[in-house]
């Protein structure tokens, strides 16, 4: 009798659900009913949750053919929070620090989407100053959060990247000082108010401001000139991980990730909101769609979110930054009703969905998270890989855990 | 007493634990010492400032990764292979103690002068690579069974550029004894001058013998955690560690004495004990420590390759062109006219070639496989593209 290359113990002891899922596919794909018969060529491997490259607790139940990649299962949940639920027992006013911690890499953005909902609910204008704050500092983030995707991406190719890293956190601490100073936070800023923002800018800031951003062109260009010529990173970013149009709709893949496809999908624009239609930017677009394309979009927007910020500060209107009407944002009771708004976040369309029914507090509250919406799609483009090309595709989507799981 | 008689008869039993004892603390000391200053280089070309605080400029702090490490618990996987897992560590040693037995450190002053030298490096530094399949095989852990065999591969196929580089050296200096070709390289000039192009494809492959950027795929961090060594903790993981960087030294110490002339120096008489030179020593360690800094360099400057890259670039680029090499080192040994000068132009000619065209046809390729790559943009039908949304 021929010896049983899995031994049935392996599947009645798989540890969880998702590994037996994952023996589930490939008893399938050989279409096997009993372990006895399978052939033991494939290997199935747990990615995370504590893996050094997939940014976080992400797991992935990778099943292995040599190097190849057969199938991947995402698991998620590691991080969860439970952000959604915790709104319905707070105020509207009390949950905007727990926003700042949904996607903790672009916090200033998720408050942003989060406040806007509320107005647009309640009715609440923000003041004209306040708006082009929300743009500056929304921006800055943006930059912020770009540096730490691409020098992250870069280290997981290689040590070079270690260097990427270092470089890209020495100039977002710059990013970090300034926000700082607005806020008196560096990551979880608890700034946007309803009506406005917290405080007005302090006295020299749009000076320094101007001292950084007239550094950063430089910076960026360090950072294309230290990877973007190299022909071993071109070989493991060129036509790795395509998305097509079609994929980018049929996924819902917003952001960058999109872009580098060639979709011009980019709420500033096609939906726009705040004092965005008044400023002069473009939307940087890849055409290939693949790993590559997608550092290359990142590293132009970086540029782009420069351009918007150096508008704004030219064009920084005076005037309060807090409605004066708005005395007590705390007993804040928007009329019952329901609202949705979707803004362009570092990673895409951070959607925000408010139910109100007329009390303190919101009824449900639902965030539509980018990352959470473009990890849907990493069964597909992992399937038929090798591993070290799984790991520069996983490194270019960009995905915050806390993001994903809330 | 006829004391001189005594020496006589137990002076190479004297010499032989000496040379032992030499060869474990070059091993260690180059080990602690290679780690910091790897550390303090790479900080120093990231813009940061690394370890600093332990000691002056941070000079104990491997000494204090050294006692963590022996202080932490001897920790085995329920499922490994005791023995085998206990063996792995052990044995990884042996490849960088006892190939200085064969290097000549100063003037005077050989472990052993084997006439078989070059062979015997070969045949030695191997065993790193029997002690990572054994590891990795032995901690029943997928990761570290992949790193195993990655590595596996890599060293058996980097190993075959590396013997035929060092066939030309055997060929030129016309003896496999190291003793011969440093004394050759004295009565001439450094072999390198000679044979540039063989430098390179020898150096090219003692990176990808040593596992290190931008050929560390066996351990590959940021696929494999941390390869063939995921399970090992405490001092057995410090023996895989130690070796590594202690290989940085070892390595240069070779390429330093096939290719730059070993302890060849000025001074070199200056100062003699028991027919042992001194000063030659100063110059061995300067000219291997420049080299273990291009190490540290050519590591943070490249990206990692590719499993089939690595196997592609050995398999089709560097033993090819190791094999040519050979042919027309070896014709021109035969039949060229001054054929150390003939030699010398070859190998410069072969370099610069190489260098020059190497990564412009890389890039090339690139560039043409960019062009060709199909744009995901067209034939796209009713998704917004970039006309419709500028308004």
């Amino acid at each position: 009798m021929p010896e049983p290359l899995v031994e049935p113990s392996i599947f009645s002891e798989a540890p969880d659900e998702a590994i037996r899922l994952a023996i589930r596919r490939v008893m399938d794909e050989q279409s096997v009913s009993d372990l006895e018969g399978l052939e033991l060529d494939t290997v199935i491997v747990n990615m995370g949750p504590q893996h050094p490259s997939t940014h976080g607790v992400l797991r992935l139940v990778v099943t292995l053919d040599g190097e190849l990649i057969r199938d991947v299962i995402p698991v998620i949940g590691y991080l969860h929070r439970c952000k959604e639920k915790l709104a319905e027992k707070r105020t509207y006013y009390q949950y905007i620090p727990i926003v700042d911690r949904t996607e903790y890499l672009a916090s200033m953005n998720c408050e942003w989407g989060y406040v806007m909902t509320v107005e647009k609910l309640a009715g609440i204008r923000p003041t004209r100053r306040a708006e082009f704050i929300r743009v500056i500092v929304g921006e800055l983030m943006r930059i912020a959060s770009h540096q730490v995707a691409v020098g992250t991406f870069v280290a997981d190719l290689s040590p070079l990247g270690t260097a990427m890293v270092f470089y890209a956190f020495r100039d977002r601490e710059k990013i970090l000082d300034l926000l700082e100073a607005v806020s008196g936070a560096r990551m979880m800023f608890n700034y946007f108010r309803f009506g406005g923002v917290r405080f007005d800018l302090p006295d020299g800031w749009v000076e320094k401001c101007r001292h950084v951003l007239a550094d950063l062109p430089q910076r960026i260009d360090e950072y294309e000139n230290l990877v973007n010529d190299n022909a071993i990173f071109l070989q493991r970013c060129i036509g790795k991980g395509v998305i097509t149009q079609q994929d980018v709709v049929d996924y819902a893949i917003t952001g960058p990730n999109a872009r580098a496809s060639g979709v011009a999908t980019d709420l500033r624009r096609t939906r726009p909101y705040s004092v965005y239609p008044e400023l002069d930017f473009d939307i940087c677009l890849g055409e290939h769609g693949d790993v590559y394309d997608r550092y290359k979009v990142r590293i132009d927007e970086m540029r782009q979110s420069v351009k918007i910020v150096s508008q704004c500060l030219d064009m920084l209107p005076k005037g309060p930054v807090q409605l004066g009407t708005l005395r007590a944002p705390y007993t804040l009771a928007p009329p019952p009703g329901s609202a949705y708004v979707g803004q362009e976040n570092p990673r895409g369309e951070y959607g925000t969905y408010i139910v109100s029914d007329g009390s303190r507090y919101p009824y449900r509250l639902k965030f539509r998270d980018p990352c959470f919406i473009n990890l849907q799609i990493f069964p597909k483009v992992l399937r038929g890989v090798k591993i070290a090309d799984a790991i520069a595709i996983s490194g270019s989507f960009d995905m915050v855990l806390g993001g994903i799981d809330r | 007493m006829d004391w001189g008689g005594i020496w006589s008869a137990s002076e190479p039993f004297v010499r032989a634990v000496v040379a032992i004892l030499i060869a474990y603390a070059v091993v260690f000391v180059a080990a602690l010492v290679n780690i910091l200053f790897e550390r303090r280089t790479l900080a120093f070309m990231q813009d940061r400032l690394g370890p600093n605080r332990t000691g002056p400029q941070g000079a104990f702090q491997s000494i204090a990764d050294a006692i963590k490490m022996m202080g932490k618990e001897d920790f085995s996987p329920a499922k490994a292979d005791k023995i085998l897992f206990t063996l792995a560590p052990l044995m990884v040693m042996i490849g960088a103690v006892s190939v200085q037995l064969v290097i000549p450190y100063t003037k005077g002053w050989t472990g052993q002068d084997l006439n078989v030298g070059l062979i015997y490096l070969v045949a030695i530094t191997s065993f790193t690579v029997l002690s990572i399949l054994v590891g990795g095989w032995a901690s029943h852990n997928k990761y570290s069974l992949v790193g195993a065999l990655r590595g596996g591969a890599q060293m058996v196929s980097y190993e075959i550029p590396m013997i035929l580089a060092l066939l030309v050296v055997g060929a030129i200096v016309g003896s496999w004894s190291l003793n011969a070709v440093v004394a050759w390289q004295q009565h001439y000039h450094w072999l390198v001058l000679y044979a540039p192009f063989t430098f390179l494809l020898f150096y090219i492959a003692s990176i990808a013998e040593l596992n290190r950027g931008p050929f560390d795929l066996p351990e590959g961090e940021s696929e494999l955690v941390a390869g063939y060594s995921t399970e090992y903790a405490a001092m057995r993981f410090g023996m895989f560690y130690l070796n590594e960087y202690a290989g940085m030294t070892i390595m240069s110490m070779i390429i330093v004495t096939l290719f730059f002339g070993g302890w060849e120096g000025p001074l070199a008489d200056l100062l003699t004990v028991g027919g042992v030179a001194l000063v030659p020593i100063l110059w061995f360690v300067i000219k291997t420590y420049l080299l273990v800094f291009a190490l540290v360099w050519v590591r943070l400057s490249l990206p990692r390759l590719q499993v089939d890259q690595l196997m592609s670039f050995a398999w089709k680029i560097l033993i090819p062109l190791g094999l040519a090499n050979i042919g027309v080192v070896a014709a021109i040994i035969l039949w060229a006219p001054q054929w150390k000068l003939s030699l010398a132009a070859y190998g410069w000619v072969a370099l610069l070639l190489f260098v020059g065209l190497f990564d412009r046809v890389l890039r090339w390729r690139l560039r043409r496989q960019r062009a060709r790559q199909p744009k995901v943009t067209e034939g796209a039908v009713g998704i917004a593209s970039s006309a419709a949304v500028s308004e």
